[in-house]
This record gives C-alpha cells, sequence and structure tokens, in this order.
C-alpha cells in the first residue's frame, strides 16, 4: 500500500474496529531495544550498566557507509536509522535496517527528494520510532514522507505530509522524529493546510499507528518563527494524558496526547525553540534556548496547573514570570538536546561548553569546553558515564591544511557534582549532528560520513530488564466523542466510514465502536471560519459519509452528536482527474485588508495550501488566481490540488507575472513532484525538484504582462526512469509542436500531486487561470 | 578634525597620546587595513561586573575602561568615530524610544565623551523576514562620515544619506518622510498599517535615500551589510544580492553586486560589469575598498562566487547602461578546493569553495584577502592571497605574490602593522595568524578556542582581537615561533566586531554593550 487513498481509507475504517479496542493502553512490552532516540525514560538516560569507558575510532565493531544526521534505534536485535545515499538528483534518503551486532544490513526503503527546500546535504535529521507493542517502525523524511513498516521492512502505510498536510520545508531541515504514544502515533511540522489550519502553524498531527488514519490535530495557535523538531515528552497533568513540547513559535507548550486539545503555552522566545525539553519530576520542566548568534537561557519552570475554560481549542497564556523557578542566562542552544540525570541537566552549550545544571537552583557545578560549536546533536546518560558528540574535533583542526569542518569528535565523560572528566576523546569521520545510541554494550553514533558501533560483541549482562508498560486510569463517564479518521478526503459519491469512541473529559476511551448509526450528523462551521463552506455530502442511514455527486470541489466540516456528546470531523471532496477551474464561479466581494478598493474570493477551500498566499481576483476581463503579495512569509507558495497517488497527466495553466525592469516573478506548476517553471528575471524556464538534487533550465524569452500558456508532462519508463517534458508559449497562439524543455530523471518520481506554484519575490504579482489537469 | 572632545585634547597636549585621530569609516581609511597609529594603548582591561539587576557596569569593577554603552542584543555594525560622534549598529531589543518596540535595526549616534545618545536611525523589517532580513540580527553596516553627513546601509538594502546632527537642527530634505520611514511594513495591535512617528531631536535626520531593492531589483540574501566607501563624490555600496530560501536560485541575477552612487543626490552613476549575480554561491557581503594603482583610482572588491575583483572606479557609459569595468580579476578558489579526484566539490563542503566576505586590503600596490562563508555554514578551508595589484586581466595565474591555504575560512579582514610588515588575520575555526606580508611566510598561530566574525585591530605593538565567547584578548604585535599572550578577559557577551581605535579610546562591541578603553591612570593624570 503506497498511499492512503480515499477508498483503502474507507476500507481501513471497516476493518480496524478490533485494533482499536485491543489499543487503548498499551500491553506489556514485547519488544525489546533501545525504542526511541531518547531512551525508555524520555530524558536520554539509560540503567544499562557495564558500558565502555573509551573507544578506539579505528577498531570499531562495524561500520557501514550510511552517513545522516539521525539517532540509531534498536529493537529486538535490529538497528533502525535515517540516512541518504547517492549524489545530485540520484540521492535518496530513508531508513535502513541493520543487524545491530554484526553491521549486517537488512532492509532498506530509501525516497527520492522532492520539491523540498532542503540544502546542504542536511538529510536524515530526524529518528525512526519503534513501537514497543509491535516493533512496527516510524520514520518521517526532510521532504515529509511519514511511513509504517513492519521490522521486517514492509510498508503498513504512509502520508506525504508537504502534498496532503501542506507541511512546509526549511533550508535548516531539521525534522521532528515520530513519537508514539499507546495507539497513537504522532509527528510534526509547520504546515500550512486548509480551512482551520490554513495560516502557518506548527501543528502536530496524530494518527492510528496501525491504520494510519488520523485520530487529532492541534497547535499552540501561533505564528511559527522557525520549525522546531524539539522532542514531545510524554506526562501526566491533572488526571490526563499530556505531552510538553517547546516549539517553533517560541513557547513551551501542553497538550492532551488522547484528543490533541491545547491545554496551555508558556511564550519563552522571540525565535523558534528546537531544544528539546525535559521534565523533572513531573512538576517542573526545563528548556533551553537561543539562536547561533544571540544567548538564550535555560528556563525552569512549574508546570502551570491552568486548563481552557472555553471550547475554542486554543491554549491558556502563562506568563513566564508566573511559573518561573529560576534561569541561567549563562547557557544558551539553538539545537542541541539536553538530558535528565536526576536532579542534573547535562547539556552542550551552544559554544561546545558541557554544562551540569542542579534541577534545583539553577546552579552550574561545572562546564568543559568540548569544542566551540554545537549543533543538533543531543548525549546519552549510562553507567555513570556521559556519551557526548561533538560536532567538530577541536583537536583535528589547526594541525594542517583542509582539515576543518570534517572531523567530528565523541566524548566519554565520567560525571561529578564536581567535574565533568575526560575518560575518552577520539575524533569521528565526518561531523556528528546525531545523538548516539548506547545499548547492549555497545555506542552506536552516525556521522556525516558513515555509521559506526562501538564497544563489546555479544549480549551484556548488564542490560536492565525492559521498562513496565505504564498503567493508565480507569476511564470516568463519557462526555464527548472521537470520531475516526477525523479527516476524510473523498471524490464524488464515495462513501467513508468511520470509527467512533467515546471519552471521558480526560480522554481516555470509556467505550469503542458506537454505532455510527445512532449518531445525529450535522454540517457545521465552526464560530472562527472566514470561509463559510460546506463539504457536498451527506451521511447515510448506515453512518457514512457520502460526498455528493457534483463533479465540484467542496469541503467543511460535520458534528456527530450521541445524547449530549459531540464529535467532528472535516472533510473534502476532490473530483479527481481531469481538474477544470477557471476561477469564473467564484463571488469576489471580499474587501481586501491592506490594498484599499480591492475585492477579492478566498481561494478553492478543498486545495492544500491556497490561503493567505493566493487570492482569486479580476484580472483585466477575467478573473484568475493570483499571488497575494502582503503576506510575505509566503513569497514562494505551493498548491497542491488533488492527492499525491495522482499519475500520468498533464498540466495546463495560463500564467502572467508583473513586471518592470530587472524585476519579474516566477510562476509554474507541479507535475508528479516536479515543478515546472517560467522564471522571470532569468528568463528562462526550468524543471526542478528540491534545486539543489535536480535543476535544470534552457532560455526562454517571455514577457511581463502578458499572459502565457505553460504546459508539461511526465513519461515513466518501465525502467523507473522518466522525462518531464514542458512548453510554454503566448496565449491565444498556436501551441508548438515541441517541448521546450526535456529532462530526464534516473529516479523518477512515479506519482504525485498536480499543484501551482507562484514566487514574488519583488511584489510583482503572479497571475494563474484556466487551469487544466487531465489524464494522459 | 573639528570637534576633539576635552579629554582627548587635555591628553594629546600632556603629549600621552601622539595620534589622536578620528576613526570615520570601516577600516579607518579607504584602504581598510584594520591597523591605528595610535600609541599608549593599554594591554589590559577589567570590563566589570554588572550592577545586580542591571545591564550597567559597576565602576568600582572596571579598570582602564572609560565607559560602557548598552546596546541591544546583537551588534555585528562596526563602531565609527567622527567629531565627537561615535556611530554604532545594534538591534533593538532595549529600546531607547518606547514608540518605537519591536524588532528593528538601530544606529545609535553618540556623544563620544560620555556615551549618551544624541540620536538614533530606526529601521523596521522587512516583511520577508529570514531570507530578505534575518530577525534581530540589527544594523550591520559601519557608517561613514564625511564632514556633516553620513552614510549608511540599511537592513532594508537601503543606501541611507544622513545629517550627523540628527534632527536636532532641524527636518533637512529632500527626504522628509522620516515619520514614515520608521513604521514601513510595522502593523498596529489591529493589524493594520501602524500610523507615522514624528521624528523628535532624538531621531535621524535622513537626507536622501536609494532603494536597491526598488531600483535594482536586488533581492538580498538575510542582511544587507555594506560598509560603504567614498571617492571623491562618488559612494560605492555592495547590494548584498543572493540567493532566495532555496540557496540554489537567484531570483534576481541581473541585479548588480556593486553600484557607484552619487554622494550629494542619490543617483545611481554606474554598475559592476561582473554579472556575478547568476554565479553567487550564496549572497554578495564583501564591502569594497580601493587604491591608486598606475595613476588610476581601482576598487577593490570581493565577489560573492569567490573572486576577488578590481574595477575602475570611473563608470563608463555604454549603450546598455554605465559601467564599473574590471580591470582584474582573480579566482580565489584553487583548484583543489573546487573539484576531488575529477568531481566537483559542491558548495558548502567544508573542503570546497568558498566566496568572499572580508574586505580586501590595499597596502603598497597589493591586495590582502582571505575567502570564507556564512557563519551558518561552520568550518572549512580558506585561502589568503596577497595580490599584485598592478597586473590587469584574469590575474589568478599571474597576480598571485603568495597564497596561505594553512588558515580556515575567514570573514576577517586582515591588520598589516607599517611598523614590521607583519600581517595579522584570524578564522572562523578561532585561529588568529601572524604572517609576514611580503612573503605569506608563517609566524605563529594562536587558537582563541572560539569562531572568530571580527577583524584583528593592530596599534602600538599590541594586536586586540574579540571571539564569539566573548572573549577579549591582547597579543603582541610581534613575530617568532608563539604568540605571546599580554592579557585576556571576557565582555559577558559575543563579540562580533572589530576592535576601532580613536582619538586614544580602543572601542569594541560585544553583543550587548561598547566599550570604550583606554589606559585611566593616564587619563586621569591629564585631568585637571
Amino acid at each position: 500500500m503506497k498511499l492512503l487513498t480515499p477508498a483503502l481509507l474507507t476500507l481501513l475504517c471497516a476493518c480496524s474496529l478490533t485494533q482499536h479496542a485491543a489499543s487503548a493502553a498499551p500491553a506489556a512490552a514485547p519488544v525489546k531495544g533501545w525504542l526511541a532516540w531518547r531512551g525508555p525514560n524520555q530524558n536520554g538516560t539509560s540503567a544499562e550498566k557495564g558500558l565502555p569507558s573509551a573507544i578506539d575510532p579505528k577498531k570499531p565493531l562495524w561500520t557501514a557507509e550510511f552517513p545522516g544526521q539521525s539517532a540509531p534505534v534498536i529493537a529486538n536485535g535490529k538497528l533502525y536509522i535515517m540516512g541518504y545515499l547517492g549524489e545530485g538528483a540520484e540521492l535518496q534518503e530513508g531508513v535502513r535496517c541493520f543487524d545491530a551486532e554484526t553491521g549486517k544490513m537488512l532492509w532498506e526503503k530509501r525516497y527520492t527528494d522532492f520539491l523540498s527546500d532542503t540544502i546542504y546535504l542536511r538529510y536524515a535529521t530526524s529518528s525512526p520510532t519503534v513501537d514497543p507493542e509491535t516493533g512496527n517502525v516510524y520514520t518521517l523524511g526532510t521532504q515529509g514522507m511519514l511511513n509504517a513498516f513492519t521490522a521486517d521492512g514492509k510498508e503498513l502505510w504512509s502520508y506525504s505530509m508537504m502534498e496532503q498536510f501542506g507541511r512546509l520545508t526549511f533550508p535548516n531541515s531539521r525534522t521532528a522524529t515520530p513519537l508514539i504514544d499507546g495507539d497513537l502515533v504522532i509527528v510534526r511540522g509547520v504546515t500550512s493546510n486548509w480551512g482551520n489550519q490554513g495560516a502557518a502553524g506548527d501543528r502536530m498531527y496524530a494518527f492510528d499507528k496501525k491504520t494510519g488514519e488520523l485520530v487529532w490535530a492541534c497547535w499552540s495557535g501561533e505564528r511559527p518563527r522557525d520549525n522546531s523538531f524539539s522532542h514531545p515528552v510524554l506526562t501526566w497533568f491533572k488526571g490526563k494524558r499530556v505531552l510538553i513540547t517547546a516549539t517553533g513559535d517560541g513557547n513551551v507548550f501542553c497538550a492532551n496526547a488522547r484528543t490533541g486539545e491545547a491545554i496551555w503555552r508558556v511564550p519563552l522566545f522571540k525565535a523558534g525553540i528546537n531544544s528539546t525539553a525535559v521534565v523533572h519530576n513531573n512538576d517542573k520542566v526545563i528548556a533551553i534556548f537561543g539562536t547561533p548568534y544571540e544567548p538564550g537561557q535555560m528556563v525552569c519552570m512549574k508546570i502551570p496547573q491552568v486548563e481552557p475554560t472555553n471550547p475554542t481549542n486554543a491554549p491558556v497564556v502563562v506568563e513566564r514570570q508566573a511559573v518561573e523557578l529560576w534561569h541561567t542566562p549563562e547557557i544558551s542552544t539553538s539545537t542541541s538536546h539536553p538530558i535528565l540525570v536526576g536532579d542534573r541537566v547535562y547539556v552542550v552549550a551552544e559554544k561546545g561548553d558541557l554544562c551540569c545544571v542542579d534541577v534545583n537552583n539553577g546552579k552550574i557545578l561545572w562546564r568543559v569546553k568540548l569544542g566551540i560549536e554545537q549543533r543538533n546533536a543531543g548525549l546519552v546518560h549510562a553507567d555513570g558515564k556521559l556519551y557526548v558528540p561533538m560536532l567538530d574535533d577541536p583537536a583535528s583542526k589547526g594541525s594542517g591544511e583542509g582539515d576543518a569542518g570534517t572531523t567530528g569528535a565523541f566524548y566519554i565523560i565520567e560525571p561529578s557534582d564536581k567535574e565533568g572528566k575526560i575518560l575518552s576523546h577520539v575524533p569521528l569521520e565526518g561531523r556528528c549532528f546525531g545523538t548516539p545510541a548506547v545499548y547492549n554494550g555497545k555506542i552506536y553514533m552516525q556521522t556525516t560520513k558513515k555509521l559506526y558501533c562501538f564497544g563489546k560483541a555479544g549480549n551484556n549482562p548488564g542490560l536492565p530488564p525492559e521498562p513496565v508498560a505504564e498503567k493508565w486510569p480507569a476511564p470516568g463517564k463519557a462526555t464527548q466523542l472521537q470520531i475516526i479518521p477525523s479527516e476524510v478526503l473523498l471524490k464524488p459519491n464515495q462513501a467513508a466510514s468511520f470509527h467512533i469512541r467515546s471519552l471521558d473529559a480526560n480522554g481516555f476511551v470509556v467505550q469503542e465502536n458506537l454505532d455510527p448509526k445512532t449518531l445525529k450528523w450535522v454540517g457545521y462551521i465552526p464560530p472562527t471560519a472566514k470561509v463559510r463552506a460546506s463539504m457536498k455530502g451527506a451521511f447515510n442511514a448506515n453512518g457514512q459519509l457520502v460526498a455528493g455527486p457534483d463533479v465540484v470541489p467542496s469541503a467543511g466540516a460535520f458534528e456527530g452528536t450521541l445524547g449530549d456528546m459531540h464529535g467532528y470531523i472535516r472533510g473534502r471532496v476532490l473530483p479527481g482527474l481531469p481538474i477544470k477551474e477557471n476561477f469564473e464561479g467564484f463571488d469576489i466581494s471580499v474587501v481586501h485588508e491592506t490594498e484599499e478598493g480591492v475585492k477579492f474570493a478566498y481561494p478553492p477551500l478543498p486545495w492544500i495550501g491556497p490561503r493567505f498566499k493566493f487570492e482569486v481576483r479580476e484580472a483585466g476581463d477575467t478573473k484568475a488566481l493570483v499571488k497575494a503579495i502582503d503576506n510575505k512569509f509566503f513569497q514562494r507558495a505551493t498548491v497542491f490540488m488533488g492527492e499525491p497517488s495522482l499519475k500520468n497527466y498533464t498540466v495546463q495553466t495560463d500564467v502572467m507575472s508583473e513586471g518592470k525592469p530587472r524585476k519579474m516573478s516566477e510562476v509554474g506548476q507541479i507535475n508528479q513532484r516536479y515543478l515546472i517553471v517560467l522564471r522571470g528575471n532569468a528568463q528562462e524556464i526550468e524543471v526542478n525538484s528540491n534545486q539543489e538534487r535536480l535543476k535544470v533550465s534552457v532560455p526562454f524569452k517571455w514577457k511581463a504582462n502578458e499572459w502565457m500558456t505553460l504546459k508539461s508532462r511526465v513519461d515513466i519508463k518501465p525502467d523507473g526512469s522518466g522525462v518531464v517534458r514542458a512548453k510554454a508559449w503566448k496565449r491565444g497562439e498556436p501551441e508548438p509542436a515541441e517541448w521546450t524543455i526535456e529532462v530526464p530523471h534516473k529516479i523518477a518520481h512515479q506519482n504525485g500531486c498536480p499543484g501551482l506554484y507562484g514566487f514574488a519575490p519583488q511584489e510583482m504579482r503572479v497571475f494563474i487561470d484556466n487551469v487544466s489537469v487531465t489524464a494522459n | 578634525m573639528k570637534h576633539l572632545s576635552l579629554l582627548t585634547a587635555a591628553l594629546l597636549a600632556a603629549g600621552l597620546v601622539s595620534h589622536a585621530q578620528d576613526w570615520s569609516q570601516w577600516g579607518g581609511s579607504q584602504y581598510r587595513n584594520m591597523y591605528s597609529p595610535a600609541k599608549g594603548l593599554p594591554d589590559r582591561f577589567e570590563p566589570g561586573k554588572l550592577l545586580k539587576g542591571s545591564e550597567n557596569h559597576d565602576p568600582a569593577t572596571q579598570k582602564n575602561v572609560k565607559f560602557t554603552v548598552k546596546l541591544g542584543s546583537q551588534s555585528y555594525g562596526n563602531p565609527t568615530i567622527a567629531n565627537g560622534r561615535i556611530y554604532v549598529g545594534t538591534n533593538n531589543d532595549v529600546p531607547r524610544d518606547k514608540r518605537h518596540l519591536g524588532d528593528r535595526s538601530i544606529l545609535l549616534c553618540l556623544d563620544e565623551k560620555t556615551g549618551a545618545l544624541n540620536w538614533q536611525l530606526v529601521v523596521s523589517k522587512l516583511k520577508s523576514g529570514k531570507v530578505n532580513d534575518w530577525e534581530s540580527l540589527g544594523l550591520f553596516s559601519s557608517a561613514v562620515i564625511e564632514g556633516n553627513r553620513l552614510y549608511v546601509v540599511t537592513t532594508r538594502c537601503e543606501i541611507l544619506c544622513l545629517d550627523v546632527e540628527g534632527m536636532a537642527n532641524g527636518n533637512d530634505g529632500p527626504y522628509k518622510d522620516e515619520a514614515k520611514y520608521v513604521v514601513q511594513d510595522v502593523l498596529g495591535a489591529d493589524g493594520k498599517q501602524a500610523p507615522p512617528i514624528p521624528p523628535t531631536p532624538k531621531d535621524a535626520d535622513i537626507i536622501w535615500r536609494y532603494d536597491m531593492m526598488d531600483e535594482l531589483g536586488v533581492f538580498p540574501h538575510n542582511a544587507s551589510n555594506c560598509s560603504i566607501l567614498i571617492i571623491g563624490d562618488v559612494l560605492y555600496v555592495s547590494t548584498s544580492n543572493g540567493q532566495d530560501w532555496t540557496h540554489v536560485n537567484v531570483p534576481s541575477p541581473l541585479s548588480p553586486s556593486l553600484v557607484a552612487v552619487n554622494k550629494k543626490t542619490g543617483e545611481l552613476l554606474g554598475e559592476d560589469d561582473a554579472k556575478i549575480g547568476s554565479r553567487l554561491f550564496h549572497g554578495q557581503w564583501s564591502s569594497p575598498s580601493t587604491g591608486k594603482v598606475n595613476g588610476k583610482d581601482l576598487i577593490f572588491f570581493g565577489g560573492g562566487e569567490g573572486f576577488c575583483y578590481a574595477f575602475d572606479a570611473t563608470p563608463k557609459k555604454e549603450p546598455d547602461g554605465s559601467f564599473l569595468k574590471t580591470v582584474w580579476k582573480y579566482d580565489a578558489n584553487p583548484p583543489e578546493y573546487k573539484a576531488k579526484d575529477g568531481k566537483p566539490i559542491k558548495y558548502p563542503a567544508a573542503e570546497g569553495p568558498s566566496e568572499i566576505i572580508a574586505t580586501p586590503v590595499f597596502w603598497k600596490n597589493r591586495i590582502y584577502v582571505a575567502t570564507g562563508q556564512d557563519p551558518e555554514h561552520g568550518e572549512g578551508v580558506g585561502h589568503l592571497v596577497c595580490l599584485d595589484a598592478t597586473k590587469t586581466g584574469d590575474i589568478t595565474k599571474t597576480g598571485v605574490i603568495w597564497s596561505f591555504k594553512g588558515i580556515n575560512r575567514s570573514i576577517s579582514t586582515v591588520s598589516i602593522d607599517p611598523a614590521t610588515g607583519l600581517l595579522f588575520i584570524g578564522d572562523f575555526s578561532g585561529f588568529v595568524y601572524c604572517l609576514d606580508s611580503e612573503t605569506g611566510k608563517l609566524h605563529w598561530k594562536h587558537d582563541m578556542k572560539a569562531h572568530m566574525w571580527g577583524s584583528t585591530m593592530v596599534a602600538d605593538g599590541k594586536v586586540y582581537v574579540g571571539d564569539e565567547d566573548g572573549d577579549f584578548v591582547v597579543l603582541a604585535a610581534k613575530g617568532g615561533p608563539k604568540a605571546e599572550v599580554l592579557s585576556e578577559c571576557n565582555l559577558g557577551a559575543p563579540v562580533y566586531s572589530t576592535p576601532v581605535i580613536a582619538n586614544g579610546v580602543i572601542y569594541i562591541a560585544s553583543n550587548s554593550h561598547l566599550f570604550g578603553l583606554h589606559d585611566s591612570v593616564k587619563a586621569k593624570a591629564v585631568k585637571p
């Protein structure tokens, strides 16, 4: 199963009932290992004894040519890690499974990057996570591919978060690692999705870990300043299962992990926070923030004892002063992760100092300089020792020419309250951005050159017993409904079935498998909605949602009611191919907020990502989709109009850019994960898909303020290679017989969602009209 | 020099400061050599401790500190000092004017004697954020002052001509829209355009404004930073044109990297003919220098694609525009930085090619400059070269007097001590090097154990240098096998700027404070 098509989704809903019943609370874990990058205690500590005090980089147990910035996880003797291989347009990122003892590769799944803003080989920045119940493996790639695999590498389900949820990518490429809680796998990213998720936000999405159905989405409500790979900590708050995490909007944020309900947030920083927060004694949170250029702080706060009183799902904002216990301006990091060992926090600060801090008073007990900069990496504590990777090895540079920036360092340090005693310090080939795993007598560390395994062969007698699964509280009285999936995408006449459970006030399941037929369903428009739209469809007697027969896109929400309990879902109808949109049916009546005298219509609601990026406006004697220029955060804007399983189609659009000398915009279309773009200032037509991976252009003269027609298709050969073809001509003139550009791609994208693109870096508007996507 | 401070005058009278002088532009002169002829400078300091609960230092804990001035939270704008005023760029984390709250770039004009505020320039942020105008970085450009005019590049990619008196002597034109200028792209509490804020005597007076984004189509990458060069009536300005968010695409490849502008009117006079735009590795951030070679003024310029250029300073009219013609160019990336085993090394790999961010220094008909990259890209190989500025054409093979590959990536500008011919330079890996400027022979290198962004300053037999850990180090400006550390102190915040010396006072900006350092005992001795 490559991707969840609506049909499969319906099928899954129907067949997954017993799984839901079994997964409300995790059973005793049959899967042994170091299943998540932060370890079983979620804080980078291990109870294992008998671990190495020194390593010899010349004598690893094994190595593998699998570079990256990931942290390995180990389950039942298998090691899983993200990495990348290949060069140029053939580079692929993915997950590999090795025999943890021998380094023998058991399986791999790799994916070609597409349309992302990842640069400079910043691949494999997240880590796989293993489900303690099933041993299944979950990965999120930098391009937004969320995949679930069995331990043998069989794909269970997958999403393209970019095309299906509007997940944005960033040049820093930091990608959050999936988190598992009971029956859910939770991922995060900055998305610009549809409807009330249209504004950019650092959002979390929870999926049923077995079926892939979306269960909830949530965010702090704040505008993101950065993406964040801060890893949420699961804990308990007022009887609720919650996650606490730092966010890309500069907050520490708490949400109900069962429902996605936002509970509170504490604003801490003017930029995003990437460092993972730690929770001490379940009553305080320690967060660290900063930028590479401006030192921040380490802050310890009481966990705020507040809950929202209104139903808007906005968290209670708690000012830092109300909860702060202490802070230290001497410790700052933009991306490195602290660990918590008893009452001590250890972190490698921004400028390379390993610091030991007393949680009770913020006193820095000691600091030792291990390098001059740290990025992204975390450390691990086990057997009384700290295992610490460093970005660059201070000892390896300065000895000759050409050695800076190519060698990382690995330290083993014995911490006490007086000092951090260096037991071992070795260089490793490649820089260290990742976090080590320490398990079964071995130390695993990935660098930008390779994956290393050091330590003792065979089983370590010092391995601790597996942690006992937490016992969850018995649910109280049912007060609300949870309808799964919480979002559907349907074709006309297609039906979706739902799995419905009742939850208590804290979000715990009271009863699974409520009969959908017993619910009362009505269309629902959230009170805050600006686009007051409804999905064309209705619930039938079997409690299924059936899309209407119209081949017109639509979107909206429904409320299901049973007694005094309510639950909500969102739905979209997209007709599939052909897609035809000339925008003439739009009522241009919304008064523009920043441009006087201008009216517009909101762009099609069921598309992913157009809101805040595009508006439908009058353009001469026609109506067209116009790139908005007032929201400059979206000066580059991508819109997806279907779903990612589509393939073998032709996209044709009329396009235009405003302009004056040296100022023209770029306008294009997306065909099967390739961007075909007319570049104004460069006077080129270009095909790209992640511009560092694949970028081919040819000179092409086109003028500002003149409509052009742009057309593209992608043809795939049996060997998996393909050719992207595109042509452009002045609108109204005969279509040229020849393609303007033909770009071969050895490992071609086999499918992908059609889309539109505009880039207005100099406030020159882009116009798109007469959109047509037809099957070849 | 019209307005010597009383103290400086007194010192001069006492013969304790032999070379009292201003520092009115980046590098002190148009040659940009990070050197000052000042004498009698101290070699150790105690920057002092902050008073509890305050951002002010306790004078009782300081030694050889004339004053400290609170800046914002990030300060890259190297100070310049002219006619009794200090100019320094910072951000608005500690607002001086409660009407301007939030992220702004700030140019402070301070009284040279007391550090008190005369006026400030407030520059709002571009709406596009990081890609064009990274948050919180503050003003980068080191202002150049000539008479009653000051020229600076803002983080909105503009060239501004300001009145050094600020608004205190009224709003001089032709530009009179200061009230609107300060709220460009600023939204009020209602989410709509904020209303104009009328200037007070404590605000900057803009004489003219040239918007390089609007006029030239420039797409600045992350930050516009040029420190402007003046020759006669002409300003030479780097545009900071660069890539977009993708770090591959240059949205405005045909926009110039260097322009010449009339200093009286802001009228464009010409642009470089090198068409660097389409070849940029990342952005265009080097500031120009100049020197007279074979009777001709040349503009020396570090290209964002790793070439060093000499342009004829006189624009030449051609059918499609007016151009600064290339006199020579030099590819600063040796072949082994560009390809290994026949395969190109991709930017920004540590072992690969770099651009030039440092300022080329002109000295004795030679150009000294090193290659480097945006600190975001980390450490990697660098290349320091000494070029013969009298050559013409492509001088990659013919113009090298010496080359030093032992340096790592560097964004620091060199210091050459005329007394000894010793050259000092820092690199981003944290090493300070001492070389013979004639031969390129390495004397010593000193590990600062922290990234270095700023440059060294050589004066009075000493090398003053700061680093990202906030350490401020004084080294002996002499050769030999090993550096001699005269003193080391910590300024309490990262140092991204270069120490400068004016009228016997050393100015060094940390992220958060501007320190004026001098010899307290000598200063006290000459007080009445």
